[in-house]
């Protein structure tokens, strides 16, 4: 696994500013994603689609997705074991169901960029509430692709579980570029206070 | 009649695949309804096996919202069915929603959506199929509903991975034990891949359970043909698995997604074979829902969850503080115990509703089996009955009218039982009594259909220090009672009870027993002397092959102290307390804070040292010189520091405020919460922690229980924002006093204060902060 990217993406989800980063916490973070590869069970869903469902029909998905040649949905998770870890952590050692959180979150990515490098030349993935989208957006991909079978489930105020979950929407051959435009947390973020971007770990 | 252990049975194919390929869309199950023809067209195309499955899967009221009714629906379904000219077997799906605590729907509500459906089809359909489950707990409910609302066969099948699991982390042989323990009259494998990919399932299936087994694999795995996906395995290849199956003693065959009448056509020159007889090891075995113990060798049972002596626990019950449970549960598991017992016994409480409630949390944080104790046959129902998986029931004795409660409790929920040899009369004085009293319980639970590997039997510790004589009787009655072919448990610390250095006895006493038998000592595992004996005993007992459990806990053990303490902490050990509260060690916590105790008042230990610790490593925090888990590391090392000063000074008195914390209704989301928790607890703070998903309601009763100065409300995402918004206001509507604060990644002060909160903070520092300024 080529890890320096994802241990990048882990120290950002950790919230590292100003802190230089110390053996000890590449260790914790190495430990983690050992177990994290030992319980996480990654499964994908998605449906190629020629032209956009109705639900994309408008903006912000409609600049996102520009003049791609068609569009992706999909589900991913981990599973279900990957939550229960967290919440075992919780009650033993607090700070490491932290790092684990943040390891379990861009091991997500991670392997669903990973992923969708085989399904051929495809935008960022799009995730219902980015760039002012309604969150709940996501019922429809739930509505299409149905993944229960993979383990994923909607609860009615649009949570996914387990929590360890992603759902998306990718342009296909689309040129969208990532942007804090419109970004639901761009008032307070931490990232842009100090200069930066939440996406930056990803160059 | 279907003669399931005798000859094959061929169930039939896919019904969504035959209708996309008529180009039907939408809901399925409305077509029973919309196009009759169609469905009675596809159910005649497979009448060539001997059960047809109604094209039912997603009618339950969960998942289904259309227009028709349910009971319509359900009706309809087996009457195009019945065209086939076949049996009828009735299909449940899953309900798409996940069970508490992976979800929010409750188990009740997932059997109340199945009882449903059976209740108006039960006279109708020759059996009923729970199949494509992937959640153990869905389908227990399932079966549940299933079983007691009809006496029709009940068929289950769940759908593994490739890595043999079903999505929620359960192996084939934990499906197995789990569903057989529900009497279930066939179990095994739908959906999931193609026969090739299933073969390792069905083989695990085959070796581990004697129920007759099914297989409904796809027509191979899907591949992408022009953006679409397709099944193309051949239907000699799949009729080559199936064979082979069959061959392996697999009782019922069909196909799932992509398999179409040709193929059951094909397979259907099976019906009516003689199944393969099947020799399956009968093992003792209790599961949860990701992990099986099987009861050989020496498996240790967590004695800590039982209030008999213990006064912190009594409290905790009786206020309901389930938390408290948690913590002992998880530090058990931590301490490497195999299985959980669980008392919540106490003459003031419900102890039938404290059971259920202690069962459901204690599951939701520990993987191990739990071990019911009570004396109350209801409890004990209700506990199995919400129970994730297979326990073990503590326990029947000799006495008939005992037996003939616990026992059908236990068949009805594939219970393991414990027995302990006493009766009306007391515990018999010799070995030989105490082995008839085993061998009356093993054949009386032979009578309510409980085979003997389900039955354990405890030969029962006295007291060396009032009945010496009879010690060595209990570990004779082992040696005979094993002679019996069941497994062995005691609750060994009793040995000592009234005699000083109860350690020393203890352990020598539990080396006694094991050589003589003893499966299960019942026994503290944060006890390091006791679990390091059962170690040792594995290796001499040749249990742990080539000592290599042993080797590798042990291999860095160069002192005298129990090696279960680690050689190297992760962490340089620090200095002094204030050290150690800021590099957050929080193994040496308590040590260091006893020791500045020797010298200091307590309340000079918490300002002079722990706060000003915390104060430090809060300004690092926030000048971005510390991240979170450090400030999570050192709040947890001062909690535990806490804990001790506590200890010193007058009840509550350690204690600034009580705070009450809820991840507010609609939120499953609550590592934000909990990290507040530990920060708040380790200033100082009482928390009350309401969990996640927390009602509006309940958050203002338990503001009028606990009366906290102050509640602080989580929410993560802009969905559960009006959650919290109606939480805020039915607050105030009740006329709660307590300030209310709300954070969480989406919230920020113009929103907190939109919602009618008293305060935002961003953090859990800031919240700190805050209530230090107000309180």
């Amino acid at each position: 696994m080529n890890s320096s990217k994802l241990i990048k993406q882990i120290y950002s989800y950790l919230g590292f500013r100003l802190v230089e980063k110390t053996d000890e916490t590449d260790a914790a973070i190495l430990k983690c994603l050992d177990e994290l590869q030992e319980i996480a069970h990654f499964r994908y869903k998605y449906k190629f689609f020629n032209s956009p469902p109705a639900f994309l029909l408008k903006e912000p998905y409609l600049s996102y997705l520009g003049a791609s040649k068609g569009v992706i949905l999909s589900v991913m998770t981990l599973g279900g074991e990957v939550d229960a870890r967290i919440k075992f952590l919780e009650r033993t050692h607090a700070a490491k169901a932290i790092v684990f959180d943040a390891c379990a979150s861009a091991y997500l990515e991670f392997l669903s960029d990973d992923y969708e490098k085989t399904l051929g030349e495809l935008s960022y993935r799009f995730c219902p509430g980015y760039g002012g989208s309604d969150i709940s957006d996501i019922k429809y991909i739930f509505e299409i692709l149905k993944p229960e079978k993979i383990g994923v489930t909607l609860s009615e105020t649009n949570y996914m579980l387990p929590s360890k979950s992603m759902a998306g929407v990718i342009a296909v051959g689309g040129k969208a570029q990532k942007t804090c435009k419109n970004c639901i947390v761009a008032a307070h973020c931490v990232y842009k206070k100090g200069g930066a971007k939440c996406y930056d770990s990803e160059k | 009649m279907l003669r399931l252990r005798e000859i094959v049975l061929v169930f039939d194919g896919g019904m969504g695949s035959e209708l996309e390929k008529l180009g039907f869309d939408g809901v399925p199950e409305e077509l029973n309804i919309t196009h009759p023809e169609v469905i009675k067209s596809i159910h005649r195309s497979y009448s060539c096996a001997d059960c047809i499955m109604t094209n039912t899967f997603g009618l339950n009221k969960i998942k289904y919202k259309g227009k028709y009714s349910i009971k319509e629906l359900a009706l309809k379904a087996v009457e195009n069915a019945r065209a086939a000219g076949k049996k009828v077997i009735f299909d449940i799906g899953p309900t798409g929603a996940m069970i508490e605590p992976l979800g929010t729907l409750t188990f009740d509500e997932a059997y109340e959506a199945f009882a449903e459906v059976v209740d108006y089809t039960k006279d109708l359909v020759d059996g009923y199929i729970a199949e494509t489950f992937s959640d153990l707990y869905e389908i227990k409910a399932c079966i549940l509903a299933i079983k007691e609302h009809s006496d029709k066969p009940v068929f289950a099948t769940m759908t593994f991975d490739s890595t043999g699991r079903t999505l929620t982390g359960s192996t084939p042989e934990i499906v197995a034990n789990t569903l057989e323990g529900l009497g279930v009259d066939a179990l095994g494998v739908n959906c999931s891949a193609g026969p090739k990919e299933l073969e390792w399932v069905v083989n695990a299936f085959l070796a581990c359970t004697s129920v007759p087994v099914m297989v409904k694999p796809n027509r191979g795995l899907p591949v992408l043909k022009d953006g679409k996906t397709e099944y193309v395995l051949g239907i000699d290849e799949f009729d080559y698995y199936i064979n082979k199956f069959i061959k392996s003693g697999v009782s019922i065959v069909g196909g799932c997604c992509g398999t179409n009448p040709e193929f059951i056509e094909r397979i259907s020159k099976y019906s009516g074979r003689k199944v393969k007889r099947r020799r399956v090891a009968k093992q003792t075995v209790v599961n949860s829902a990701t992990k099986a113990v099987v009861i050989d060798g020496v498996k240790i049972c967590g004695e800590r969850l039982n209030p008999t002596g213990k006064k912190k626990l009594k409290e905790a019950l009786l206020a309901e503080n389930y938390d408290f449970l948690i913590d002992e549960a998880v530090a058990q598991q931590e301490a490497g115990a195999d299985i959980l017992d669980l008392n919540v016994g106490l003459p003031q409480l419900d102890e039938k509703a404290v059971m259920v409630k202690a069962v459901k949390k204690i599951q939701e944080y520990v993987n191990l089996p739990l071990q019911i104790d009570s004396s109350d046959a209801q409890a004990i129902g209700r506990a199995a009955r919400y129970y994730n998986g297979i326990p073990l029931i503590n326990s029947v004795n000799g006495d008939s009218e005992v037996m003939d409660k616990i026992f059908p409790v236990a068949k009805k929920y594939g219970a393991v039982v414990l027995g302990l040899t006493m009766d009306k009369g007391g515990v018999p004085k010799t070995a030989k009594e105490r082995l008839e009293i085993a061998k009356r319980i093993i054949n009386r639970a032979e009578s309510y259909g409980i085979p003997k590997h389900k039955i354990m039997i405890d030969t029962l510790v006295l007291t060396a220090s009032a009945e010496q004589e009879l010690v060595k009787e209990t570990v004779e009655a082992l040696r005979l009672v094993k002679k019996l072919g069941v497994k062995t448990a005691l609750g060994v610390s009793n040995v000592s009870f009234g005699l000083p250095n109860r350690g020393l006895l203890n352990k020598t006493f539990l080396t006694m027993a094991m050589t003589c038998g003893l499966n299960m000592p019942i026994m503290n595992p944060m006890d390091g002397e006791m679990t390091d004996a059962v170690k040792a005993f594995a290796v001499l007992s040749g249990e742990d092959k080539n000592s290599e459990n042993y080797i590798d806990i042990y291999k860095d053990f160069t002192g005298t102290v129990s090696a279960l303490k680690p050689a190297q902490t992760e962490h340089a050990a620090a200095a002094n307390l204030y050290d150690c509260i800021k590099k957050g060690i929080k193994k040496q916590a308590a040590e260091l804070c006893e020791r500045e105790l020797e010298t200091r008042e307590p309340m000079t230990v918490v300002n002079d040292i722990l706060i000003k610790a915390l104060e430090e490593v809060g300004r690092e925090y926030d000048s971005g010189k510390l991240f979170l888990p450090q400030l999570v590391s050192s709040a947890e090392a001062a909690k535990c520091a806490f804990d001790v000063v506590g200890t010193r000074l007058p009840k509550g008195a350690a204690k600034k405020a009580k705070i009450a914390l809820a991840t507010v209704k609609g939120d499953v989301h609550d590592i934000g919460k909990n990290i507040v928790k530990v920060v708040l607890q380790s200033y100082g703070y009482e928390v009350i922690d309401l969990g996640k998903d927390v009602d509006p309601e309940a958050v203002v009763e338990a503001c009028k229980t606990h009366r906290p100065q102050a509640v602080g409300l989580s929410a993560l995402m802009t969905t559960t924002v009006k959650s919290m918004e109606q939480t805020v206001s039915a607050l105030k509507t009740a006329g709660i006093q307590s300030k209310i604060f709300v954070g969480g990644a989406v919230l920020n002060p113009e929103i907190a204060k939109e919602i009618g909160a008293d305060y935002y903070t961003r953090d859990a520092l800031e919240l700190v902060k805050t209530l230090d300024k107000i309180i």
